[in-house]
This record gives structure tokens, C-alpha cells and sequence, in this order.
């Protein structure tokens, strides 16, 4: 059992959840009350990682984040290395391929708020951000946690952009799944068979408990 | 405490072009449905844009397309109570009532909630959700929560059509008492007539995206200025006329020929007398040398509701089948009792100070 593979994959995820949830939720705004009439351009292109094979869009991150690009030069001059084969090349790799795991959710909630309590809203004085966080977020919990559940499972799951971008690095990038493919390799099969039961359970009970409070929780002013 | 609105929008195959003016009285905006009553609203309300026009309330622009104003809906400190209520689901009574009083210091805030729930006797309902209350009480908490920021003008876009009619009085009751210390101004849009008239003092009606007709309730009601509004305000019997000399015209579609008191200088095009203001008797009874505009009647059909009977009377000659009918008269149901058992021709009387003449 390769502990430092299953700390590694909960701290990408857990991280590309949170930073998800911080920028899935003003792109789903913008994309469900938008007018713009080339709107439908921009969800196009959220929706993208959803059809692309992993390796493709790792293999245009790698050479974008390469040091030959700007985005990577940018990178480097700043930080000093390289974003490729690093922990932050992965999360960032793994923010953009989960993208669309957390704002479709988020945007399906905000979707589904009245449109007149928004309008109820402005005609009480609100302005438009006090009534996002005072009736659009609060009536669309469920899309938000499951946009987080969702984008959270889909990373440690995540496999051809880990090993296209982040390579396999022990402690820096090599994630469970990548550590279940090396052991699988090696035919270590007791190894690989531990390893993938933990995740299986430790996956299952993640979504288990989020689903079963969120549930409970939102379900109590539906109720009469 | 005026609100003055004089605004124009076109849709695909609709255009709203609305003036009124409503100052202090609760002014009701009667219309059928589909005539640009709830367009209106939303525009004073400040959710739709008119195309051109000016929305004030007490001499405060709210819009005016000339000078490209157009304040934005959270600004306009204009209180809108739904026709759906639009209730926060997930807030209390208490927390709805205070939504709109946020930015006040919290005693303040306080003791406007607590007035609120106390007006609007739903003290006992402070901590409930939305979703745990009956219509009638949903209906109350989205009048206290739009009254409770003191907004500048109210407006109330159906309040009671989601209503059963044994709750619409007691509510109708409770809003006229409010409407009473309310110091804003109040548009009520309805399209029931008498609910309007009960609770407000003018009337705007629009037909068709437009004004048809204002003024106070009485006068409109009396001498409806066209067939339209006529309609609008439950008029149900109607006649092409020809000729108009001496007082008089022929009412083509009744087959009779009217005494009638009112003055015009154009030709009328019809004729109309309230249902309630058709007076039937039975024919022995009637004082046939001194009545003017008596008529002998059949019945064709009547329809029974408790207390009155809608009854459909052909003039002249007995009907062929019971859609063979001229007008319909409203007579009370001890008055019926005693008529229907008397052999018919009946006597019809169209009093003269009764009729009003349509133009159109």
C-alpha cells in the first residue's frame, strides 16, 4: 500500500475541488445569465474535456505549459521552473480537465432558481451580488456540492493528463491511479489490488456521506 | 405621492403605449388578460425596459428615454407583492419581512419586522418557512415584506387570483386596511371588476395594450366610454342601434325601440344596460301606460347560482331554443321564486336612466 501515492491524490483533489469551486461558480453565473448572444462559444469550450481524450488535452497542456510557449515562459521567469512534471503543473492540468464536472452542476442549480425571486430580490433593494449570496447560492446548494463532489471524485480518478503532464514522480506526481497502473506493471497484484480497493471504498464513502447530508440538510425548509 | 406613468414598448405583434397617473387613492388597472397590465407593472417596477416614455414617482424620475434614466430595479423603492408571492423559500417569515430592511441599524430593523408581522397578524407565523403556510397566510407575509421597506409606490399584481373566494374577503378586508395607512402610492392590477372597485378609488383600463379608459370608479362604471370597457366593467347586454332622433333609437338586435336620456352629439353605434339593472315582472303587474321602455318577455334559459338567478329573456316574441335570447336580466332569488310560477310573457323594463349609449 503506497501511502504517499493516496496522500498525494487526496491533496490534488481535494485542491482542485476547492479551486473549482472558487472559479466554476462565476463562469457558471456568467454562462446562465448571460445574453451574449456567442455564448454558446464559451460553454463549447468548458465542455471540452468532457469529449477529448485525456491524452489530448494533456498533450496540448504539456507543450503549452512547456518552456517554450509563453504561458510557460511566463511561468518559469516567475517561479523559477517549469510547470510540467511539478505538483502545480498537475493541479493545473487537473483544474482544467474537471472544469466541466463543476460548472455544469453549479449552472444547472443556478438554472433551476426562480427567476422571480431574483426579481423579488432587486425589487427589495438588493443589488445583484447581495442576492447571488443571499437567494441564487442559497436555493442552489445541491448543484454547488455536487459540482464539488463531482470535480473532487473525477480527479482521483484521473489518469492520462496525471502521466501526460505531471509524468510519474513518487511524492510530487505519482497519484494512486498512476501507482495502481506501476504496481499492475510489475505484476505486484496484492499491492495494486489494496491500493485500488482503498480507493473504491475511500470514493464510495466520500460521495456516500456528501450525497446522504446534503440531502438531509437542504431537505429541511422543502418539508412542510 | 403621485405616480406618473406614460410609457411605450413594441413586441412582435404587441404594442404597449399605457398613460396614467395615480396620486395617493389606490388606482386599479382592470384589464382582460393579455391587455399589458402585468408589461406595465414591470416596467414601473423596473424588471422591463420600455422602448421610450417616463416613469416618476412622487416627482422622482425612475425613467425617461429622453434623458437615458433608467434607475435600476433595486433603487426605485418600488414594492412589488406578486402574484406568485415569490417567497424566499429558504428564509423565515421573520428573515422575509427583514430581507428588504437589511441596510437599517438592527433595532430599527427590528421594530419594522415586528410591525409588520403585527399589521399583518402574522406574529404567530414569525419562525415558519414559506413552504409550511396556507395561500391566504403566503399572501399576507409577501404584503408585509413588500410594505416593510416603505417603498414609494406599491404595486400588487393580482393578489388574490390564487385565492378561494371564502379567503379573498377577509384578506380584501385586511389589504383595504392597510392600503389605508399605506402613505405611497398603490397600483392594484386586476382583472376582476368588482374586487377593484371595492378596493380602489380610480380606475385605468387597458384594452389591448392601451388605455381605454380612467377616472374614478363610479363614473367610469356609469357611463363606460366604449364597448370595451363596457365589457371590462361586466356589462353583458348589447345592441347595434339605427336612428337617433327624439330621445329615442331603435336597438336593432333587441327588435325594440328605447327612450333614452343620454346626449350625443355623433350618432351611438350601440346600446347596453347592466344585467342587475334589467328589472322583470310579471306582466299583470306592470303598469303598461306609464312605463316607458316596457316590454313583454320569455324566458329562455336560466341559470341558478344561491342567492340570484342569471336569467336570458327574448323581447317581443318566445324564443326558438334557450341560445334564442336578447339580454340577460339578474333577479334575486326570492323575486324568482315568485316570477316563475307566473304564465309568461313577462314585462321587461330597460329604465331610460339605466341605458347608456356606446360610441366605437
Amino acid at each position: 500500500m503506497n501511502w504517499e501515492a493516496v496522500l498525494l491524490s487526496l491533496k490534488l483533489a481535494v485542491s482542485v475541488a476547492a479551486i473549482l469551486l472558487v472559479v466554476g461558480m462565476p463562469i457558471a453565473y456568467w454562462v446562465t445569465f448571460s445574453r451574449w448572444r456567442w455564448k454558446f462559444v464559451v460553454e463549447a469550450i468548458v465542455a471540452l474535456p468532457l469529449v477529448l481524450p485525456p491524452t489530448v488535452l494533456g498533450y496540448y497542456i504539456l507543450v503549452g505549459l512547456g518552456p517554450r510557449h509563453f504561458a510557460g515562459k511566463l511561468w518559469q521567469s516567475v517561479f523559477g521552473h517549469t510547470l510540467p512534471f511539478t505538483f502545480g503543473g498537475l493541479l493545473a492540468a487537473s483544474v482544467l480537465y474537471s472544469l466541466p464536472f463543476s460548472v455544469q452542476p453549479i449552472a444547472a442549480g443556478f438554472d433551476a432558481v426562480d427567476r422571480r425571486l431574483i426579481e423579488a430580490s432587486w425589487t427589495l433593494g438588493a443589488s445583484r451580488l447581495a442576492t447571488f449570496f443571499r437567494v441564487v447560492l442559497p436555493l442552489s446548494t445541491v448543484g454547488a456540492v455536487t459540482g464539488l463532489v463531482l470535480s473532487f471524485a473525477h480527479t482521483i480518478g484521473e489518469f492520462g493528463v496525471v502521466l501526460m503532464v505531471g509524468g510519474n514522480i513518487p511524492g510530487v506526481t505519482r497519484t494512486v491511479s498512476i501507482d495502481i497502473y506501476d504496481q499492475t506493471q510489475a505484476a505486484n497484484y496484492d499491492v495494486a489490488n489494496q491500493t485500488a480497493l482503498v480507493l473504491l471504498l475511500f470514493s464510495f464513502l466520500v460521495l456516500a456521506f456528501i450525497y446522504g447530508t446534503s440531502r438531509r440538510t437542504l431537505g429541511l425548509w422543502r418539508r412542510s | 405621492m403621485a405616480l406618473e406613468v406614460a410609457i411605450e414598448k413594441r413586441f412582435q405583434g404587441f404594442r404597449l403605449a399605457v398613460e396614467f397617473k395615480a396620486d395617493g387613492a389606490p388606482v386599479a388597472l382592470l384589464g382582460p388578460s393579455g391587455s399589458g397590465k402585468t408589461m406595465t407593472l414591470r416596467a414601473i417596477a423596473g424588471l422591463d425596459t420600455p422602448d421610450r416614455g417616463r416613469i416618476a414617482v412622487d416627482q422622482r424620475v425612475l425613467f425617461d428615454s429622453e434623458r437615458r434614466i433608467n434607475v435600476p430595479a433595486r433603487d426605485r423603492r418600488v414594492g412589488v407583492l406578486f402574484q406568485s408571492y415569490a417567497l424566499f423559500p429558504h428564509l423565515t417569515v421573520a428573515e422575509n419581512i427583514a430581507f428588504g430592511v437589511r441596510q437599517l441599524p438592527p433595532d430599527e430593523r427590528e421594530r419594522r419586522v415586528e410591525d409588520q408581522l403585527a399589521s399583518g397578524h402574522i406574529a404567530h407565523l414569525a419562525s415558519r418557512y414559506p413552504a409550511t403556510l396556507s395561500g391566504g397566510e403566503q399572501q399576507r407575509v409577501a404584503l408585509a415584506r413588500a410594505i416593510a421597506p416603505d417603498p414609494a409606490a406599491l404595486l400588487l399584481d393580482e393578489p388574490f387570483s390564487a385565492l378561494d373566494t371564502h379567503l379573498r374577503n377577509a384578506l380584501e378586508r385586511q389589504l383595504r386596511e392597510t392600503l389605508a395607512t399605506y402613505r405611497g402610492s398603490t397600483l392594484f392590477v386586476s382583472h376582476n371588476l368588482e374586487e377593484a372597485y371595492r378596493v380602489c378609488g380610480d380606475l385605468v383600463v387597458l384594452a389591448h395594450g392601451s388605455v381605454a379608459a380612467r377616472g374614478p370608479k363610479e363614473e367610469i362604471f356609469r357611463h363606460p366610454p366604449t364597448l370595451e370597457v363596457a365589457r371590462v366593467t361586466g356589462c353583458r347586454n348589447f345592441s347595434r342601434t339605427r336612428r337617433f332622433a327624439d330621445g329615442r333609437v331603435e336597438a336593432i338586435d333587441w327588435g325594440c325601440t328605447l327612450r333614452v336620456i343620454q346626449n350625443f352629439q355623433k350618432p351611438p353605434e350601440h346600446v347596453a344596460i347592466r344585467a342587475n339593472h334589467v328589472r322583470v315582472r310579471p306582466w299583470e303587474m306592470s303598469d303598461q301606460k306609464n312605463t316607458e321602455n316596457l316590454f313583454p318577455c320569455w324566458l329562455a334559459a336560466a341559470a341558478e347560482a344561491p342567492f340570484r338567478v342569471t336569467a336570458d329573456l327574448r323581447i317581443g316574441t318566445p324564443p326558438t331554443n334557450p341560445t334564442d335570447f336578447h339580454l340577460q336580466a339578474e333577479i334575486l332569488k326570492p323575486d324568482w321564486e315568485s316570477l316563475r310560477i307566473v304564465p309568461q310573457p313577462w314585462a321587461v323594463e330597460l329604465a331610460a336612466d339605466r341605458l347608456f349609449l356606446l360610441p366605437d
